[in-house]
C-alpha cells in the first residue's frame, strides 16, 4: 500500500505548486490539441469524402473501361462509344450509361464567360434520372439532342439562367448554344465543388466537347437477381484488348485509395508540426522538472531520510508527470476538435471549398492523445526522476552534497548524439534507402537527435557565448548588467535547456527561410538563363489547360514560338518516370536546357531528349535505344535524340506526336510558354495574347517578370505558412523561458532580497531579469540560426536539382529572428522581474 | 590493498559486537570518514569506537568541524564510512543494500534536524505519520494520539508547516520521530534555530521520552545548556572521541569544553 503515500505526495506537490502545474499541462495541451486536430481533420475529411465518393458510385454495378499498365500522371484513355452498343445485347443490364467528362465553359447572357467559384469548367454526358452517376436533377428534365443542355444550378442561379434561356458554352471544338432544359447537382448539393457544369446528352458530348467517338468509361447496372460474376465474365468475353470490366466495390476502393492519398499528405503535415510543437514542449516540461527538483533537493532528501525508498521518490516524480499528463490529454482531445474546426474554416475562407464536415473521433485518436499527452510528458521527466532518486538522504541536512547527485559529464553524450543525428540526417535524405516512408523517417530520427545532441552540447559553449552577449549589456547597464550576465553564466546547463526550445523554432524557421532563399534563387536563375520566353501560361486549379488555347496562341503573328508542356506517365526498367512533352522546334526557340549533345529542333517521333543523370543512370548515348511502357499499357521504343543538363522542365522530353501517338487520353495543357516576335512591342504583344486567351478564364496569362513574382510570392506563403505553423512553438519555448526565469527568481529569493537590502531599487532589478532573458533568448536564436542554416543548406542539397540548384541565405530574416529573440526576452521577462521587484525584502533575507 | 580489506573484515565481529556494552542500542567500531583526496583530504572521523546504550539519552558535543555531524550521519545510515563499521541493534549498516537501509530508517530509526524537518506540502499530521505511510501501514492511533497529546499539537494538525512557528514545527518533527516507535532517534541540533525557552521545552519533552517512554535518543549539539538535559555527553573533537560525562550539568560541559580547547 506504499503506492498510496506515493499518490498522497503527489497530489500535495501538485496542489502545493498548482500555478506551476497548470502552466505545464498548458503548453503540453497545446502538443496534444495539435496532434488531435491533425488526426480528426483528416479522419473527418476523409469520412466526408469517401462518403461523398461512394455516394458518387453506389449506382455502379461494373464499369467498362480502358487498362492501365501503372497508376501514373496522365489520365486514363478513353474508350470507343460503339462498345455500348455491343453491351445490349447482355443478359441481366438493366442500365448501361456512357460517360464522357471534358473541358466545357458555360458562357453568359453576354456570351462572356462565367468565372468559376475556384474549380474548374466541366462538361458532363448526362442521361437523365436513370443515370449512374450521382447526378440529381433540379430542375425541368434530362437533355436530348444537341439544341437540348442543362447546367449545375449553383452556376444558373448566380448567373441568372432559368429553363428555356438559350445558353451558351465553350468547349475545345468551338462555341455552341442550346436551350436550357434544367438544372443539376451533386447528389444533395446544388453543384458540384465549385466547378461549373455543362451537360449535355451523350452522342451531343461526343460531338461538341470532340472525344472522336470516344467515352471515357460505361457504366453498368445489373438487372434484379442477375449473377454479377456471369455478367462481368460475358463483358470480357466482349470487349476489345486493353479495356477492361471492373466491379463498384473496386472503383469504391480505388476512389478510397485516390482520398486517402491526399488526406494523408495533408495530415502528415499536420502532424509534423504538431510533433515538433510535442517536442519542444517535452523538453520544457524536462528543464522544468529538473530545475525543480534541485529546488526540492532537501525535501527528497528529507523523504529519503525518513524511510522513502528511491524508487518511492521517482515513482512520485513520475506520478505528478502522470497527472500533468492526464489533464493535458483531456484538455487537448477538446482543443484538438476546436484546431480542426479552425482549419477547415481557415481554408474554406480562403476557398478551398471543403464539405461540411461532422467530426469523427476514431479511438486511435485518444490513443494518440494519451501517448503523446501522457506518454511524453512522463518521458520528459524520465531522466530528472531518476536523479531525484539518486539524491542520498544525506543531502536533507547537507545540500551541497546532493548536488553532486544531479551533475553529470554531458558533453561527450551530446557530441556523440550530433554526430550520429547528423550522419541519419545525411544518410535519410542523400543515401534514400528504401521507400520515402523509411528514409524520411532515418532523416527525421538523425534531425531529433541532432537537436537533442545541440541542445546537450550547448551547455558547454553556454559560458563564453552568454558571457560575449552579456559584454555589451555589462558595460551599458553597469550592475544589473552585471548581475543578467552573471546569472546566465553560472547556471549554463540551466541557460541551454531553456535556451534550447527556443534554439528549435528559430532552427527550423532558418532552416525554411535558407531553403526557400535557394528555391527562389534557383527559380531566378532558370528564369534569367535557361527561359527566354516572353508568357507563361498557367492554370492555377492545376486542371490542365485546353489544347485550343496552345492552338489560339500558335495563330498569333505577334508569337513568335509557342509551346505546351504536357505530361505522361511510363515506366523504364519497372520504375515509373515522368515524361514532358513539347513542341521541339517552339521549345528550342524559348528553353535552352544546357544541351551537351544532339538537337532539340526536329526532334521526331519516338525520339526523346534526357537528362544527365538518367543518361548516366541507364548508360545511354545519343542514337541509343531505350524500352519504356506507356501507362496505356503499350509497349515502345525511344531513341535518344539529345542529352542535356538542366532539369528545370524535368528529366525527359518528348515530342506532342510521340505523345499523341501512343495515348488517347484527354489533352490538358500542364502550361504554356511563348515569345514574342522579333520587333513586336510588350504593349502589342500583351493586347494580343489577352485577346486570344480571353475566352478561357482558366488559362492565367502571365509576363515573365509577373511569373517570377507569382512564383517568389508563392515562396513567400509556403515560408509565411510554415512560420506560422512554427509560431505556436516559438511561444511555447518563449513561455518556457518565463517559466525558467520565474524558477530562477523564487530559487534565488535570499539572494534577491540581499541585493534589495544593500540598496538595489526594484528597477535596477527588474532590468538585471529583464537583460537576463534577453541573454538567454538571443543565445538560442544564434545557436538556432546556425543549426537551423546547417539544416537548410543539408535540406536544399538533397532536394533534386531540378527544383533547387543554388545555395541562397537571406540576411534579412536572420535580422528578424534576432530582433524576435529580444522581444521575445522582453516578454518572457515581464512575469519573473515583476515577481522578483515586489519581493518583501525582510521576508526574502529570512528564506532558508 | 588487501590489508586494508582485512582490517576492515577483522572491525565487523559477529554477531553482537562483544567489545561494547550488551545494552547498545547503536554505535561505531574503528570509523573512519575522509573527505576529498590528496591536499584536500579531511579526516571527517577518525578511528572512532563508540556504543549508544539503549533507554538513554546521549548528548554528542563538539566545536564546529569537529566531526560531531558526520558521526550522527554515519550511525544513522544516511552516510557511509570510508573504513571500520557503525551498527543499530544487531544490523551493520555496511552490510544492509539501499532497500534494507531504506527500511532501517523508516521502521528503527527516527530524525530530528536542525531545520526542513517537514515536507512543507504535507499537513502536520502526514508529516508525523509519513514513515508509517511510505511503509503502506497507519501506526499505532493510540500512541500517536499520546504523542501528539504530549506535544501540545491536537490544535494543529491540519496545518501545513509554513503555518506553524519554529518550534511548533520542530514539535512536529519530534513527534514524527516517535511516531513510529523506532529502536533510536538521531537529532541534529534540535534546537539550534529555536530561542531558549522553546527550546527547552522540546528538550525537556526528548527527555521525558527517554525516562517514560524508554526511548533511545542521540544528540548533536554545541550548546552546553542543552547537552545537560542528556544521561551522558560525549566529547569530539578532530574526529575523534575526546571525553565523556555522565549526568552532566551545563557547567560541566562548559568545564570540560573549555578543557577540549573550544
Amino acid at each position: 500500500m506504499s503506492f498510496s503515500s506515493t499518490a498522497l505526495l503527489a497530489r500535495k506537490s501538485i496542489r502545493a505548486r498548482l500555478g506551476r502545474t497548470i502552466a505545464i499541462a498548458l503548453m503540453m495541451t497545446a502538443g496534444v490539441s495539435f496532434v488531435v486536430g491533425s488526426f480528426v481533420l483528416a479522419d473527418s475529411l476523409r469520412a466526408t469524402f469517401t462518403g461523398l465518393f461512394d455516394e458518387l458510385v453506389s449506382e455502379v454495378d461494373l464499369e467498362v473501361r480502358a487498362t492501365e499498365a501503372f497508376d501514373g500522371d496522365g489520365s486514363r484513355d478513353p474508350i470507343d462509344a460503339t462498345i455500348a452498343d455491343d453491351l445490349r445485347g447482355i443478359d441481366g443490364i438493366e442500365i448501361i450509361e456512357p460517360s464522357l467528362t471534358r473541358f466545357a465553359q458555360l458562357l453568359d447572357q453576354d456570351g462572356d464567360i462565367v468565372a468559376t467559384t475556384g474549380g474548374p469548367a466541366l462538361g458532363f454526358s448526362y442521361i437523365g434520372e436513370g443515370g449512374l452517376q450521382g447526378v440529381t436533377l433540379k430542375d425541368g428534365r434530362a437533355p436530348s439532342g444537341a439544341g437540348e443542355v442543362v447546367v449545375d444550378k449553383a452556376s444558373a442561379d448566380r448567373v441568372g439562367y432559368s429553363v428555356g434561356d438559350t445558353v451558351g458554352y465553350l468547349t475545345d471544338t468551338g462555341t455552341h448554344s442550346a436551350t436550357l432544359v434544367g438544372t443539376i447537382g451533386a447528389a444533395d448539393s446544388d453543384g458540384f465543388l465549385g466547378a461549373s457544369v455543362v451537360a449535355v446528352d451523350i452522342p451531343t458530348a461526343i460531338e461538341k466537347f470532340g472525344s472522336g467517338g470516344k467515352v471515357d468509361a460505361i457504366d453498368i447496372r445489373l438487372a434484379d437477381g442477375a449473377d454479377a460474376a456471369v455478367v462481368q465474365a460475358a463483358i470480357e468475353n466482349l470487349i476489345p484488348a486493353r479495356n477492361e470490366v471492373v466491379t463498384g466495390e473496386v472503383l469504391s476502393a480505388e476512389g478510397q485509395s485516390d482520398v486517402d492519398g491526399f488526406i494523408s499528405v495533408f495530415g502528415t503535415g499536420l502532424l509534423i508540426f504538431a510533433f515538433i510543437t510535442t517536442f519542444i514542449v517535452a523538453f520544457i516540461i524536462n528543464n522544468i522538472f529538473q530545475i525543480t527538483i534541485g529546488q526540492r533537493l532537501r525535501e527528497l532528501a528529507l523523504l529519503r531520510a525518513v524511510g522513502a525508498s528511491s524508487k518511492q521518490v521517482r515513482r512520485m516524480i513520475v506520478a505528478e508527470a502522470f497527472v500533468l499528463g492526464l489533464i493535458a490529454t483531456g484538455l487537448g482531445i477538446l482543443g484538438g476538435i476546436g484546431v480542426s474546426r479552425f482549419i477547415v474554416w481557415a481554408f474554406n475562407q480562403a476557398g478551398a471549398g471543403f464539405p461540411d464536415t461532422s467530426t469523427i473521433l476514431e479511438p486511435r485518436t485518444f490513443v494518440a492523445a494519451a501517448a503523446v499527452g501522457i506518454g511524453v510528458t512522463m518521458l520528459s521527466v524520465f531522466v530528472p526522476a531518476r536523479r531525484a532518486a539518486t539524491i542520498p538522504p544525506v543531502a536533507a541536512m547537507r545540500p551541497e552534497l546532493g548536488f553532486d547527485a544531479l551533475k553529470k559529464q554531458q558533453l561527450i553524450i551530446g557530441a556523440a548524439v550530433t554526430a550520429v543525428g547528423t550522419l541519419l540526417l545525411v544518410v535519410g535524405l542523400f543515401v534514400q534507402p528504401g521507400a520515402a516512408a523509411l528514409w524520411a523517417t532515418v532523416a527525421g530520427i538523425g534531425a531529433l537527435a541532432l537537436f537533442l545532441g545541440v541542445a546537450s552540447v550547448s551547455s558547454t559553449i553556454a559560458p563564453p557565448v552568454t558571457r560575449a552577449i552579456g559584454w555589451p549589456i555589462a558595460k551599458l547597464f553597469k550592475v544589473p548588467g552585471v548581475l543578467a550576465r552573471d546569472n546566465v553564466v553560472r547556471a549554463p546547463r540551466r541557460t541551454s535547456s531553456s535556451a534550447s526550445a527556443l534554439m528549435i523554432g528559430v532552427a527550423l524557421v532558418s532552416a525554411s527561410a535558407v531553403f526557400a532563399s535557394s528555391l527562389r534563387a534557383t527559380i531566378t536563375d532558370v528564369l534569367d538563363n535557361a527561359i527566354t520566353a516572353d508568357y507563361i501560361v498557367t492554370d492555377p486549379n492545376f486542371f490542365g489547360l485546353s489544347p485550343t488555347v496552345a492552338e489560339g496562341l500558335d495563330t498569333l503573328e505577334e508569337l513568335d514560338a509557342v509551346t505546351p508542356v504536357r505530361q505522361a506517365s511510363a515506366q523504364v526498367d519497372g520504375e515509373t518516370i515522368s515524361i514532358g512533352a513539347i513542341n521541339p522546334d517552339a521549345f528550342d526557340k524559348l528553353v535552352d536546357p544546357d544541351l551537351q549533345k544532339g538537337a532539340i529542333a526536329g526532334l521526331g517521333l519516338n525520339e526523346v531528349l534526357i537528362h544527365t543523370d538518367p543518361a548516366n543512370d541507364l548508360d545511354k548515348q545519343v542514337g541509343d535505344t531505350i524500352d519504356v511502357l506507356w501507362q496505356s499499357g503499350s509497349a515502345g521504343t525511344l531513341t535518344v535524340a539529345g542529352v542535356y543538363g538542366n532539369a528545370t522542365f524535368g528529366n525527359w522530353l518528348i515530342s506532342l506526336d510521340t505523345l499523341n501517338a501512343v495515348s488517347d487520353a484527354p489533352a490538358r495543357d500542364l502550361f504554356i510558354i511563348a515569345k514574342l516576335a522579333d520587333g513586336v512591342t510588350a504593349a502589342e504583344g500583351n493586347a494580343a495574347v489577352a485577346a486570344a486567351t480571353a475566352e478561357f478564364p482558366q488559362a492565367d496569362v502571365q509576363t515573365n517578370a509577373e511569373f517570377r513574382k507569382s512564383q517568389e510570392d508563392q515562396i513567400n506563403q509556403l515560408l509565411l505558412t510554415i512560420t506560422i505553423l512554427l509560431l505556436m512553438s516559438i511561444i511555447i519555448a518563449v513561455l518556457g523561458i518565463a517559466i525558467t526565469l520565474a524558477l530562477g527568481v523564487f530559487e534565488r529569493t535570499r539572494e534577491i532580497g540581499l541585493l534589495r537590502a544593500v540598496g538595489m531599487n526594484r528597477r535596477q532589478l527588474r532590468r538585471s531579469v529583464r537583460w537576463e532573458a534577453v541573454i538567454v533568448s538571443s543565445f538560442g536564436a544564434m545557436v538556432g540560426i546556425v543549426l537551423g542554416t546547417f539544416l537548410g543548406v543539408i535540406a536544399a542539397l538533397a532536394v533534386p536539382d531540378d527544383i533547387i540548384s543554388k545555395l541562397a541565405f537571406n540576411p534579412v530574416i536572420i535580422v528578424v529572428v534576432m530582433v524576435f529573440a529580444v522581444l521575445a526576452g522582453l516578454a518572457a521577462s515581464l512575469y519573473p522581474s515583476f515577481k522578483a521587484s515586489n519581493m518583501d525584502v525582510l521576508e526574502a533575507i529570512a528564506t532558508e | 590493498m588487501f590489508g586494508r580489506l582485512f582490517a576492515m573484515t577483522a572491525a565487523m565481529p559477529s554477531p553482537a559486537p562483544a567489545s561494547t556494552a550488551p545494552t547498545a542500542a547503536a554505535g561505531a567500531v574503528s570509523a573512519s570518514k575522509i573527505y576529498g583526496t590528496g591536499d584536500s583530504q579531511v579526516k571527517a572521523l577518525d578511528d572512532v569506537t563508540v556504543a549508544f546504550e539503549t533507554g538513554k539519552f546521549t548528548a554528542i558535543m563538539g566545536p564546529s568541524g569537529s566531526g560531531k555531524s558526520t558521526l550522527l550521519h554515519c550511525l544513522a545510515g544516511l552516510d557511509t564510512l570510508t573504513s571500520g563499521a557503525t551498527y543499530i541493534g544487531d544490523k551493520y549498516l555496511a552490510k544492509l543494500s539501499d532497500k534494507e537501509l531504506t527500511e532501517l530508517r523508516r521502521t528503527d530509526v527516527g530524525f530530528v534536524f536542525q531545520a526542513f524537518n517537514l515536507i512543507p506540502t504535507l499537513t502536520a499530521e502526514e508529516n508525523i505519520k509519513l514513515p508509517m505511510m511510505l511503509g503502506g501501514e497507519t501506526g499505532d492511533a493510540a500512541w500517536i494520539d499520546q504523542v501528539v497529546t504530549a506535544v501540545k499539537l491536537e490544535g494543529r494538525l491540519k496545518h501545513r508547516p509554513s503555518e506553524l512557528s519554529g518550534g511548533q514545527q520542530q514539535r512536529v518533527a519530534v513527534a514524527r520521530a516517535l511516531a513510529s516507535q523506532p529502536k533510536i532517534i538521531f537529532a541534529d541540533e534540535p534546537t539550534g534555530n529555536l530561542d531558549s525557552e522553546t527550546g527547552a521545552e522540546i528538550l525537556d519533552f526528548m527527555r521525558r521520552a527517554v525516562r517514560e517512554f524508554g526511548q533511545t535518543i542521540v544528540m548533536v549539539t554545541h550548546d552546553p545548556s542543552a547537552a545537560s538535559y542528556a544521561d551522558r555527553v560525549v566529547f569530539v573533537g578532530d574526529g575523534k572521541i575526546v571525553g565523556e560525562l555522565n549526568n552532566p550539568t551545563a557547567d560541566q560541559v562548559i568545564d570540560q569544553m573549555k578543557q577540549h580547547g573550544s
